[in-house]
């Protein structure tokens, strides 16, 4: 072409979803490149959207837990959590103690399971093969301590209004802290393996930049929100269940790049083992559930209540209209939330990085579309 | 390989996870799997027979479709909660690559589509899409509840109501989510129905 | 589509509507705690004048403004006292005679959370967006028009986001019915 011939550039459109290994689920989204940079990035989500919420304002506040099981599917003893405690903080409940520690006992081994799922998938997005496995065997032995506790692998079911199903096994405690071992083990040899591996950090290092008042304004919570030097933690800030009684510190990053995000994961993980460990010398036996009817007829009058989920900040908004169905429930899904910052992120960066950043911030296409 | 009139079996389509055998189990032959597949006393007949020491005759049918149910390429397809079941079964501790099963991100490399999560309406074209990629012969697995039904989801106003309204399927997994054994029972429900397929076809 | 009888009472408005059985309906205390209280005090600051009517239970206090004055109000709640980063949350209650549009703040470093209610009209539900406040507010109002059928003006996209292009109704909407079994 000779120069000085007037020429348009285009940009162009690059499609990557739904069906996408790296995208963790059905998530779409459209890059517009110039050359290798990232001029725009339009999502599309709506691919899982199942209706969840609708279907809660048929069901009655029992059979509402499983719906919220699947709605994370990663964490589902948190996602039980945010409803069940939005139900008891209408109906006025107070819980027992004992139901309270296990309650958080699960859910930070929950956390750490989704956490592990994360530097497993993180990981092979990023070309490292092996994480995967490691991540996978501790999720295992994970999984095999709820399927003794609740029954369930996934979708447990264990949490009620007011306490829990069951009381946990005889070997509890035995158990929990064999586990506690092994995880220590292998979230040091996933630490070992990854997080200062020459090709990983120039991948995730000064990638996927977002300051910490902007992803404030973006609405991103959770290790998301707190790799950008936040220091926001549900736990901390609204403190919920038990974990006033527990001493744990709260990861933050500095630069808001996807290695600290990651490391935040990585450090919570640890948090998550000393709670667990705090809550089993601090748990006793006692009942497990509060006095009251089996089923649950909360007040008329609405509710929010939030907690931290593995992803972020999960709230719940509960209407009752006095009946045993809710008459409308809401969820704030941080992972929703997290990918409005995804834009900000991905501008300007490398269509090598897309995947990078998009992995970073660890969606579970189940919570974003509901 | 033609059957023994006696024993000829109806063609046509069954429900995979019934099986018109006695034992419940189809094998290919005494020699391997011990049930004989015969009514009473009389063996099936061998599908592979060893003539002399070192060559084997059988068809090209029974061949290929020994060759395709070892080497099951699924199409990586995770939609919502089976996927990350999916996840667990490829992964180390159930370790699917030992039923020669690989998991592949291209739809045109993919023989098996495992269908893994509920199916919404905004999904149903991009589904159909994959589906048509795949080059044949192709399988497809609704793994769980809500690609077999719709699942929790029935009363949903953006759920297909089963994948099987899109696509052929081929075998059904329950479980909400079904347990990585389960999805390995599938796997290999799905290798019986393909060396049974082969055969039918041959008559 | 459902063939499903309608619910019994289903024309009369909620607040009249018996409960279909057991004991009488009770209304759920609005206690709010302390920090409860301090939140409620900066919201009603925030609110000032514009303020229809206020309440809350334990550490969310609300107040019920009409929708010409929210975007002030909003303004005041983030750059004033109260200190909300975050919108975490827009949660619309189809209560049939008036959509109730919720709009949940919380201030990361204070502590606070406040909600802030304001009433459309089913027949022309509109609202101004917030998108020029918080970027949050640009996928929250894109879903609440997606459901329910809001219009916020000034949002720059309400293309649906969950549903997709075609769907007919607003199947947020208490009228919208569950599905019976059907082929798709």
């Amino acid at each position: 072409m000779t120069t000085g011939q007037h020429t348009d550039t285009l940009d162009m459109m690059l499609n990557m979803g739904p069906q996408h290994p790296a995208t963790h689920g059905v998530f779409r989204m459209v890059l517009a490149l110039d050359g290798e940079e990232v001029v725009d990035v339009i999502p599309h989500i709506g691919y899982l959207h199942r209706g969840s919420e609708k279907l809660c304002e048929g069901e009655s506040y029992g059979q509402v837990i499983t719906l919220f099981d699947r709605m994370d599917y990663v964490s589902n003893i948190n996602n039980e959590l945010a409803f069940v405690r939005a139900a008891e903080r209408l109906m006025d409940i107070e819980v027992p103690e004992r139901a309270s520690y296990v309650r958080v006992i699960l859910a930070e081994l929950n956390r750490i399971a989704s956490h592990l799922l994360f530097l497993g998938t993180y990981a092979i997005d990023l070309g490292a093969i092996t994480p995967i496995m490691y991540a996978f065997r501790d999720r295992e032995r994970i999984q095999a301590l709820f399927e003794a506790t609740t029954g369930a692998r996934m979708m447990h079911n264990y949490l009620r209004i007011g306490g829990l199903k069951e009381d946990t096994p005889a070997d509890f405690d035995v158990r929990v802290s064999e586990l506690l071992d092994q995880l220590r083990a292998g979230v040091d040899e996933i630490d070992r393996l990854l997080s200062l591996n020459e090709v990983f950090l120039a991948r995730t290092k000064g990638v996927g930049i977002i300051a910490g008042p902007t992803a404030l304004a973006c609405g991103l919570s959770g290790p998301s929100l707190r790799g950008s030097g936040v220091a926001y933690d549900v736990r901390k800030d609204h403190p919920y269940e038990v974990y006033p009684y527990l001493a744990f510190n709260v990861p933050v990053g500095s630069t808001g790049d996807c290695w600290d995000r990651y490391y935040c994961r990585l450090l919570e993980c640890r948090e998550s083992i000393s709670m667990v460990a705090q809550c089993l010398e601090q748990m006793e036996a006692g009942p497990i559930r509060a006095a009251g009817r089996r089923i649950a007829r909360p007040p008329r009058g609405e509710v929010y209540v939030h907690s931290e989920n593995p992803r972020g900040d999960i709230g719940v908004f509960l209407v009752s209209d006095g009946t045993d169905k809710p008459y409308r429930v809401k969820v704030r899904p941080p992972s929703f939330c997290n990918l409005v910052g995804l834009k900000l992120m991905m501008e300007g960066a490398y269509v090598g990085d897309a995947v990078s950043i998009l992995g970073s911030l660890d969606i579970v296409l189940g919570e974003v579309d509901r | 390989m033609a059957l023994d009139p006696q024993h000829q079996v109806p063609t046509g389509a069954v429900p995979m996870t019934w099986h018109r055998e006695k034992g419940g189990r189809f094998f290919d032959s005494p020699e391997e799997g011990g049930i004989s597949t015969g009514k009473g006393n009389h063996p099936a007949p061998a599908r592979v027979r060893a003539v002399v020491p070192g060559v084997v005759l059988t068809t090209l049918d029974e061949l290929s479709a020994r060759a395709r149910s070892n080497s099951l390429f699924t199409l990586t397809f995770g939609l919502a909660c089976c996927a990350i079941e999916m996840i667990s079964t490829h992964n180390a501790h159930h370790d699917f690559d030992r039923f020669g099963v690989v998991t592949w991100p291209s739809p045109r490399h993919a023989d098996v589509m495992i269908v893994a999560g509920t199916v919404v309406k905004k999904m149903a074209e991009p589904i159909k899409l994959l589906y048509e990629q795949m080059p044949d012969p192709k399988w497809v697995i609704a793994m769980g509840t809500c690609a077999t039904s719709g699942g929790p989801y029935y009363r949903s106003y953006s759920v297909v109501m089963g994948v099987d309204q899109l696509i052929p399927v081929d075998i059904y997994i329950p479980g909400c989510p079904p347990r990585p054994e389960a999805l390995m029972d599938g796997i290999l429900k799905l290798q019986e129905k393909i060396k049974r397929d082969a055969r039918e076809k041959n008559g | 589509m459902s063939e499903q009888e309608p619910q019994a009472g289903a024309d009369k408005t909620p607040a009249e509507r018996p409960a279909r059985h057991g004991p009488p309906v009770a209304e759920a205390p609005q206690v709010l705690d302390a920090r409860g209280q301090a939140s409620a005090k900066l919201l009603a600051q925030a609110a000032g004048a514009h303020a229809l009517a206020s309440g809350g239970g334990h550490d969310t206090p609300w107040v019920r403004v009409a929708s010409e004055h929210l975007v002030d109000v909003a303004k005041r709640l983030r750059d004033g006292a109260f200190g909300a980063q975050m919108l975490h949350l827009i949660a619309a209650v189809d209560y049939e005679e008036r959509i109730e549009v919720n709009y949940l703040f919380l201030s990361a470093t204070k502590g606070h959370t406040g909600q802030v209610k304001v009433d459309v009209s089913p027949d022309a539900p509109e609202l101004p967006s917030l998108t020029g406040l918080w970027t949050a507010a640009g996928w929250f109002e894109r879903e609440t028009h997606d459901l329910f059928g809001v219009v916020f003006e000034g949002n720059p996209d309400l293309s649906p986001l969950l549903l997709y292009e075609g769907f007919e109704g607003h199947p947020g909407l208490r009228s919208y019915p569950f599905n019976d079994y059907q082929e798709w």
